[in-house]
């Protein structure tokens, strides 16, 4: 017989199986893999893989993703320029997606991310805990989702080799590239025991 | 709260969205239940997992192969046609020397899908015939590390915006390969986004059971 408190018990993330919290290293019962590898880092990975993403951003904004040579002018076009001229052109739906695609989610993703990492070290009594679990949540699900653009890039480069009209990626494809792997890194090593403050030391 | 040892927590379950702790009950056939607080989903319950999980890989490995092998669109500008794969398209990267663009691209795009739907259909493959417990178990756990980085839904969504920026440019005829990709996709969000792979560690955990008593 057992005696455990509920919030002893914590989920595996590779199996979903229920483990209780040994508090110091633990391993699943069920698939065996370590829970929570990067306790002993707390947080600092996590920050090392966000501002890595985060550095990565800014020449993803600030060089052409899309090089357009079209009857031998050389067009050049940045993440947002794509955005403006393709609302300019009228195509609202794609320019939105694009502009969250490209814009929102990874700010989004930056500033959630940060606010987790800060609140764990930080708490503010005000926010529950399944808030910031759902928070967390959120992040993974639409984190992916800002390869959009990147994927456009490639596959316009891939199709358009014509006589009269060229596509080419820019520097920016490959720092954007960079930036969302990172972010998706940052998220992953996130250790979400971290929200329910437990921390690796083992004081509950 | 007691419990009589470790196996008894197999009766209970924490939601993945808000990490509330529920009790287990046993449900019909293809039922699910659902977090009560967030309304997740937690577990389903499908006698005849195994049998739906292996048709669904083949399927899955099917399209896929299919999406590889045909054209996705082609384009048609003055008479000049073009059309793309995705075979391809990864080439086309290496050959411009974006290499970073082009790991990025082929793991996600390519291996990691492919690896997801073959790891499933070995799995399913291995519970329907009652072998290999053990490597059953190091499947899963190389699984659950592959499938966030499926993003093969993503990939699809990306080919429907480049092909709305290409109706100003060029004629645009849409290929097999396209279709296949959907249909992919369709099978890739009921199995990697609905089935939960703890769904297999409990019917692993059944399978074998029955055989040893």
């Amino acid at each position: 017989m057992i005696e455990i408190e509920p919030h002893h018990l914590i989920r595996c993330p590779h199996c979903d199986a229920v483990n209780i919290n040994k508090t110091k290293k633990n391993r699943c019962r069920r698939c065996h893999s370590d829970i929570y590898p990067y306790s002993n880092f707390n947080t600092e990975k996590s920050w090392a893989f966000l501002v890595t993403a985060m550095i990565a951003y800014i020449p993803a904004n600030l060089y052409p993703i899309l090089i357009t040579n079209k009857f031998g002018v050389i067009e050049e076009n940045t993440i947002m320029g794509g955005v403006i001229s393709l609302w300019e052109h009228g195509s609202y739906p794609i320019a939105l997606i694009i502009f969250f695609a490209s814009m929102v989610i990874p700010i989004m993703k930056f500033l959630i991310l940060i606010y987790l990492m800060i609140s764990v070290k930080y708490p503010i009594k005000k926010e529950t805990k399944t808030n910031r679990y759902k928070l967390y949540f959120f992040t993974e699900l639409i984190g992916p989702w800002s390869m959009i653009d990147v994927f456009v890039v490639v596959l316009l480069m891939a199709l358009i080799h014509l006589s009269s009209i060229d596509i080419f990626a820019g520097t920016a494809a490959t720092a954007f590239a960079i930036s969302v792997v990172f972010t998706l890194f940052a998220a992953h090593a996130f250790d979400e025991q971290l929200i329910a403050g437990k921390n690796p030391k083992g004081e509950i | 709260m007691k419990i009589e040892n470790e196996e008894d927590l197999d009766n209970f379950v924490i939601c993945r969205r808000c990490h509330t702790l529920h009790k287990v009950l046993p449900l019909h056939d293809g039922f699910k239940a659902c977090c009560s607080e967030c309304g997740a989903l937690l577990y389903r319950f499908d006698s005849r997992l195994v049998e739906h999980g292996l048709a669904w890989s083949m399927t899955a490995l099917l399209f896929f192969f299919v999406a590889n092998f045909f054209p996705i669109v082609q384009i048609e500008v003055l008479g000049n046609t073009q059309f793309v794969t995705i075979p391809m398209m990864l080439e086309a990267l290496f050959e411009q020397e974006f290499y970073i663009v082009g790991f990025v691209c082929l793991f996600i795009v390519f291996l990691f899908p492919l690896g997801t739907f073959v790891i499933y259909g070995v799995l399913f493959l291995l519970l329907f015939f009652q072998k290999g417990e053990r490597s059953i178990g190091k499947l899963l756990v190389l699984l659950s590390h592959l499938k966030p980085w499926n993003m093969v839904d993503i990939f699809l969504v990306s080919i429907l915006v480049s092909l709305v920026k290409l109706i100003g440019y060029a004629q645009i005829h849409i290929g097999t390969s396209f279709w296949a990709l959907v249909l992919f996709v369709l099978v890739d969000i009921y199995i990697n986004k609905t089935l939960h792979l703890s769904e297999i560690w409990i019917l692993q955990k059944v399978r074998f059971k029955k055989e040893i008593e």
